[in-house]
């Protein structure tokens, strides 16, 4: 075959650190987890009690951890629908041949080299209930004084619009690649024919835009189910009383606080379920054009 | 490779590991025999914010300089709940700290352990005068007659009011309230002279729930509170813990209670003069009454009446020391002494005007009378004060509960279900109960 | 391209500036209180203007979090797995397109995607003895070795790789270089975008990961700083914001500099990509 070489060995020892590394650091522990999910097991020697499905069942009967997943689910809808929508406007607006493009595009991807911790903490801030600005504002535009530490509605607002905010210039930066390559023509095309912006829009750069659309779609839930352990731990801890209690929060309490390692077990097996569920959405309908496969 | 090999090959690694590790440690172990180092003591502690300074700086080094041939290292592990779980990874690991800073709701989990060395075993009689130590305090750590962990930071629950609005409502300021209907009177009034927006809140809902029970002289779990045997079933779902969350929830009705969050959260709002009373640990004395701008008062927590007189519960935290793979009688010796430091009326006593936690013995008390710091801070002494009345008993020396972190977190969200309306009283409690019991059930089997 | 009126262009301006407000306002916020004193930080109304206490601030976050240590934690980690990660990345995708096929190249392929189906909560329990049966538990090599395996990485090169042309290879082939050289020589330079928006992601990555550090290092000498800004935050009293936010200065300032050095490269890369298919 051209451009290829003709070393036999040498692709096994280019694959094997990688192989390696996914097997025993990814592949087995995903292995053993599925294993530990069926046990409860001794923080002290480790020893394992199998329990069958038991674990499983606590966790479709009890009330805390099927509000976990509603919260879980609320949040990321939120993040996904409002920050992509917002990230989307954004990208549109930037779309046009305009000048100064670069430092409005490196502007809003700042907040993405933060960490969802710091995000957090800065939000926190701003929404302190006393001094923050975000809390001044809302208070001298409608009235209202949100308190996120006593009220659980404006807690899961806030921890939305921080973590929506961090990914902003992420999904911008990416509508923006896959806005470019809308045929300009095609746009002017239609608008002579007498369509308006907004048909325009609906009719021929969206459907252009959905692989990236449905690429940001899953990789902002991923985010959203993953990533966001930083910064419910340093704002909300869960709270207030557990109306921020997402899955992954809930995961690290039952593992790590209470030592619970088969019930945190099952709950990543649930977990993996979701990304099982996601990954599987991404393979079937994601187009040629989508970047990171 | 499939899971059997996979667990073979784990286990292979493990025992390797293990003997590396023990191996390890027995050639390390000899080393600082021989050589001529200070004895070093490692503490995992939880004191973040302006306590950290407080062990590290006075604690820790004063002890450093007064023994010179022993060294206690701290280190700040996290939370309670983080210092815990990483020293029983360590005691997995087989590294342990030598003393872990363990919160009150960690007793069970390190009495479970099989980690731990008690205290009564390392202190040669006479060693320490525990006839000096605040005997509520080391009834907490004491199961089966045995003390098993070194109080340090205890506290206990009182109530905190604002004399300003008290007077403001027509209420003497020097009378806070000694029962829930001297709370729900005072309240209306209170409310409706305006001086605050609501009477009462509190914090750590779970624990005043606790509180009530143990005030009441009832029990909260069953083989008398966990300490006669480990617990299999919660209390707080019978009449009497029902009838206290009703009360809770009547008040809030009447907008008397403003509900303000777990642990310390509302603290604020007391603060900032929106609500009028405040159920909370008496840990956060000093700082209440250093950022409220209106003078500050303090009295037993209100109870329920009717009931048999009992006592309130110790929270806060102990020292725990863990075996590791063996101490030497130096570094036993070393613990002992540190013990000992830390319970010294000067440090006691420091200890206590700057946080507010319980000066740990008598003479540190008699010390701060002498010096007329009660005196002048009343607040200060109305915890102390309060441990000395009601009865010792199973159900006044604090529930021993597996799995505590996780009922309290259940308890709490029972009650603010209550608060909130979303269930009633019994409801709530009952559910809780329940998946308390699975807690404990669990715990019970895994722990053999 | 559709003629827009002078007032559409000021709209859109106007409308793009208020996007980059609400990104960068947060941060130049939080810059602003770390430089005041406690006090002002409480101040009614409150100050506008930056304060002198920076330095103040942050020496007493750096001593109540160690934060000196922190941050060369963080670093070395991040760059460890940035590095290590490209490397493994690139030498995967070398191997997948630059060879005749050879037994076991599917399977090998399928076992470096399904990491996307593998992040870290889904294993975490059992990882995390692992670490405690290699007695890796507070290592610098529990926190980066796992990471070193990339499928967005090996996939990123592989695609790239399949778009150079056949004849590039071939000729070095014919002029009797062999494949190491060829990657080398040719190869990389001519992928240095994607070498520098990869490491980007990766570096940010790593030096915002919480989660792991939080539950497998348990002494200062290995905390990272994302842990030490949570021991800044979780206190009793009064949060003192001034305090938090130089930490949280410190721990920003280097992602942002890497951010903005290499973010050019991570958007040329997403845009080639797009236009390639």
């Amino acid at each position: 075959m051209e451009g290829r070489f003709p070393n036999r060995i040498l692709p096994y020892a280019l694959l094997f650190p990688s192989i390696a590394i996914v097997v025993a650091f990814l592949i087995v522990p995903s292995l053993q987890a599925l294993r530990l999910a069926f046990f409860e097991v001794s923080p002290f020697t480790g020893r394992g009690l199998f329990v069958g499905l038991s674990n499983f069942r606590v966790l479709m009967e009890s009330d805390i951890y099927r509000h976990s997943l509603e919260i879980t689910l609320l949040i990321a809808g939120g993040i996904v629908l409002a920050g992509m929508t917002a990230s989307l406007a954004v990208a549109v607006l930037a779309s046009q041949p305009l000048r100064g493009l670069g430092v409005y595009r490196v502007a809003i991807l700042w907040p993405y080299a933060l960490s969802p911790a710091v995000a957090g903490t800065i939000w926190a801030l701003l929404f302190d209930p006393s001094t923050g600005p975000a809390t001044l504002l809302i208070r001298a535009l409608t009235g209202l004084s949100p308190n996120w530490m006593m009220n659980g509605t404006y807690a899961v607002w806030v921890v939305v619009i921080a973590a929506a905010w961090k990914m902003l210039g992420f999904n911008v930066v990416f509508f923006l690649a896959g806005l470019q390559a809308v045929p300009g023509e095609l746009r002017e095309a239609a608008q002579v024919d007498g369509a308006g912006a907004a048909r325009v829009f609906w009719r021929i750069t969206f459907p252009i835009l959905s692989p990236i659309t449905f690429f940001l779609f899953v990789m902002n839930s991923l985010y959203a189910f993953f990533e966001l352990f930083g910064l419910i731990d340093v704002m909300t801890q869960g709270g207030p009383g557990g109306a921020t209690d997402i899955l992954i929060y809930r995961l690290y309490q039952d593992a790590f606080i209470s030592a619970r390692w088969g019930m945190g077990s099952a709950q990543s097996i649930l977990l993996f379920v979701m990304v099982g569920i996601l990954t599987a959405l991404q393979f079937r309908f994601a187009g040629r054009r989508v970047f990171y496969g | 490779m499939n899971t059997r090999m996979a667990s073979w090959f784990a286990r292979a690694a493990k025992v390797l590991a293990v003997t590396l590790g023990v191996a390890a440690a027995v050639g390390l172990g000899a080393a600082p025999a021989a050589a001529q180092q200070p004895v070093k003591i490692t503490l995992w502690h939880a004191m973040g914010g302006a306590r950290y300074d407080a062990i590290t700086k006075d604690i820790a080094a004063g002890f450093n300089k007064a023994n010179p041939s022993y060294v206690v290292e701290p280190l700040y592990s996290g939370s309670y709940a983080e210092a815990v779980t990483k020293a029983i990874a360590a005691i997995r690991a087989g590294n342990p700290p030598h003393i872990v800073q363990v919160f009150e709701v960690g007793t069970q989990t390190m009495l479970d352990s099989g980690a731990i060395i008690p205290v009564t075993e390392i202190v040669k009689p006479g060693e320490i005068n525990f006839g000096d130590y605040i005997e509520p305090i080391l009834n907490y750590y004491r199961v089966g007659g045995r003390l098993y962990s070194m109080p340090f930071n205890s506290s206990t629950a009182i109530i905190y009011y604002n004399k300003e609005a008290f007077q403001k409502a027509g209420l003497d300021p020097n009378t806070p309230p000694a029962t829930f209907k001297d709370v729900e009177e005072m309240g209306r009034k209170i409310v409706a002279s305006g001086s605050a927006r609501a009477a009462i809140t509190f914090g750590w809902p779970s624990w005043m729930l606790e509180q009530s029970h143990a005030l009441a002289n009832r029990l909260y779990a069953d083989h008398d509170n966990g300490r006669n045997g480990r617990a299999t079933q919660v209390l707080f779902n019978e009449p009497f813990g029902v009838e206290v969350l009703a009360r809770w929830k009547r008040w809030a009705d009447e907008k008397l209670l403003a509900y303000g969050g777990r642990e310390y959260a509302p603290n604020k709002a007391f603060l900032s003069g929106e609500v009028a009373m405040l159920m909370q640990s008496t840990s956060q004395v000093t700082t209440i009454e250093k950022a409220a701008r209106f003078p500050v008062g303090t009295g037993f927590l209100p109870r329920v009446e009717g009931q048999p007189a009992g006592k309130s519960v110790i929270g806060g935290a102990s020292f725990w020391v863990l075996k590791g793979a063996g101490r030497s009688p130096k570094e036993l010796d070393a613990i002992v002494k540190f013990f000992k430091f830390v319970a010294e009326p000067e440090e006691t006593a420091k200890w206590h005007e700057e946080t507010g936690y319980f000066p740990a013995t008598k003479t540190a008390v008699g010390l701060l009378t002498k010096r007329g710091w009660f005196a002048k801070h009343p607040n200060h002494e109305t915890a102390f004060k309060q441990m000395q009345q009601g009865i010792d008993s199973p159900a006044t020396r604090g529930v021993l509960l597996g799995n505590f972190v996780q009922i309290r977190n259940i308890t709490d969200t029972a009650i603010e279900k209550a608060l909130s309306g979303k269930l009633p009283p019994k409801e709530a409690l009952d559910e809780a109960a329940a998946e308390a019991n699975k807690l404990l059930a669990e715990y019970g089997r895994i722990t053999k | 391209m559709a003629r827009h009126g002078w007032g559409a262009l000021l709209g859109t301006h106007a409308l793009l500036a208020l996007a980059t407000v609400v990104a960068v306002f947060p941060i130049l916020y939080a810059f602003q209180v770390s430089t005041l004193t406690f006090q002002e930080v409480f101040a009614f109304p409150p100050k506008l203007a930056p304060g002198h206490a920076f330095l103040a601030n942050l020496a007493q976050a750096w001593e109540r979090v160690g934060l000196g240590t922190l941050l060369l934690n963080s670093s070395v980690i991040a760059l460890t797995v940035a590095l290590g990660k490209m490397c493994l990345a690139v030498m995967a995708a070398f191997a997948f397109t630059y060879f005749r096929d050879f037994p076991g190249k599917g399977a090998c392929f399928v076992i470096i995607l399904i990491t996307h189906m593998l992040p870290l909560p889904v294993r975490i329990v059992p990882t995390f003895q692992l670490m405690e049966t290699l007695g890796w538990v507070n290592s610098y090599q529990a926190l980066t070795i796992p990471f070193f395996a990339s499928a967005t990485g090996t996939l990123l090169f592989r695609q790239f790789f399949l778009t150079m042309p056949p004849a590039l290879s071939e000729a070095a082939r014919v002029d009797g270089a062999g494949p190491l050289v060829f990657l080398v020589r040719i190869l990389l330079p001519l992928s240095a975008n994607n070498l520098a928006a990869l490491f980007m992601v990766e570096f940010l990555y790593m030096w915002n990961e919480y989660l792991w550090p939080l539950i497998i290092t348990s002494s200062n000498d290995m905390r990272v700083v994302q842990v030490g800004i949570k021991m800044l935050v979780a206190t009793d009293a009064q949060a003192e914001w001034n305090v938090i936010m130089a930490g949280v200065v410190a721990a920003m300032a280097p992602p942002l500099i890497v951010l903005l050095l290499l973010q050019r490269s991570f958007v040329r890369s997403i845009s080639l990509g797009q236009e390639k298919g």
